[in-house]
């Protein structure tokens, strides 16, 4: 009884959660710069271009930080180094991503909002924060006894290893963002209509 | 030569049918493991580029950054055109109408003929002995090919 009585409760919850999320999203639908992206064909697709194309340098350098400390490139050059050195071009990269992700949630915020790959998406991504701050604070911890080594120590193995999991995560659900094969205009079981955002008319 | 046919058969291929009929398949081993390859790709593009150009890592030595970064690129080349490959057959017809297709088709043998045929072969020997002007020379024209690359092959989705 007390079991049901809570999820009960969770379900009210998630239900108010996601009917706020959808009214902030009409309101920022309903709004003239929003309207102004989503139907310029040339500012959306220079936008969204422009989001994909720059995982190449913040992806793109992650990828040789994360490698490094697997052991599987540049595995003669200091651990510190690398990860230091690639680190500005990699948050030049990151935040070209985020206010071009931005624009492009701003630009659809309702289709957006409901879809189950977005909130994946974002879900991985504060997984892959929180996974890059324990990686730092790791590196920096222990990184003088060991950043001259081939591979780095067990734990920061396995942050990395997360890394491009998590990353990989992230680039397959940003991509399935597109797809509304489980959109709320479509048949779905309940946990799926409430864990992609969908509310009742 | 007309292409038209191979690109017809192409779509009835077993990699067209499956692209085709199963769009799962298609978004996630073809155009997620496409867009994760281009990060790798971008990655060792940009990483050796950046270093020749001096604007990153100018305390390590320009050779063992290209020497590294060209295995990751061969590797991420192979996992594109692979997938690349796969995504073009299962709408092969469409393609062969599409000029930002045959843009990035174009930029693309650019690209390898110039990584395989002029940067890697430079850069293997000693940078000491090489023009400073044309190690950066090199480097953003690289950057350029491959930036054409991505730009048009993203546009293909768009026309």
């Amino acid at each position: 009884m007390a079991r049901e009585c809570h999820q009960i409760r969770l379900g009210e919850v998630n239900r108010v959660i996601n009917e706020l999320l959808l009214q902030i999203a009409e309101w920022l639908y309903a709004t003239g710069g929003s309207r102004a992206i989503e139907e310029s064909f040339y500012l959306y697709n220079w936008i969204e271009a422009t989001h994909v194309i720059t995982l190449m340098l913040s992806l793109g350098m992650l990828v040789f930080i994360d490698l490094r400390m697997l052991g599987l490139a540049m595995p003669g050059v200091s651990a510190v180094k690398i990860s230091e050195r690639l680190n500005i071009p990699m948050m030049i990269g990151f935040a070209i991503m985020f206010i071009t992700g931005l624009l492009l949630f701003y630009a659809k915020p309702t289709y957006t909002i409901q879809s189950i790959w977005f909130r994946i998406k974002m879900v991985l991504l504060l997984v892959a924060f929180v996974n890059a701050v324990v990686f730092n604070k790791r590196l920096k911890a222990s990184a003088s006894s060991w950043e001259f080594e081939p591979k780095a120590p067990r734990n920061l193995r396995i942050s990395a290893a997360l890394s491009l999991v998590l990353w990989a995560g992230v680039v397959m659900t940003g991509r399935l963002i597109a797809y509304d094969w489980f959109h709320c205009y479509r048949e779905l079981p309940a946990w799926l209509g409430a864990a992609a955002g969908c509310v009742a008319d | 030569m007309e292409l038209l046919p191979f690109f017809e058969w192409a779509e009835t291929s077993f990699l067209g049918y499956i692209g085709k009929t199963y769009g799962g398949v298609y978004a996630t081993f073809g155009q997620s493991v496409h867009l994760m390859s281009l990060a790798v790709l971008g990655g060792s593009v940009l990483v050796t580029d950046l270093r020749l150009l001096g604007v990153i890592m100018k305390d390590v030595p320009s050779e063992i950054v290209a020497d590294q970064a060209h295995k990751w690129f061969r590797i991420a080349l192979g996992f594109m055109l692979a997938t690349g490959i796969f995504m073009a057959a299962a709408v092969a017809q469409r393609m062969y109408y599409n000029d930002f297709f045959w843009a990035k088709m174009s930029a693309l043998l650019v690209g390898i003929i110039f990584v395989f045929a002029i940067k890697r072969p430079l850069l293997k020997g000693n940078h000491a002995d090489i023009q400073p002007w044309l190690l950066k020379l090199v480097a953003v024209a690289s950057i350029l090919v491959w930036f054409s690359v991505a730009a048009s092959g993203r546009w293909i989705g768009f026309s």
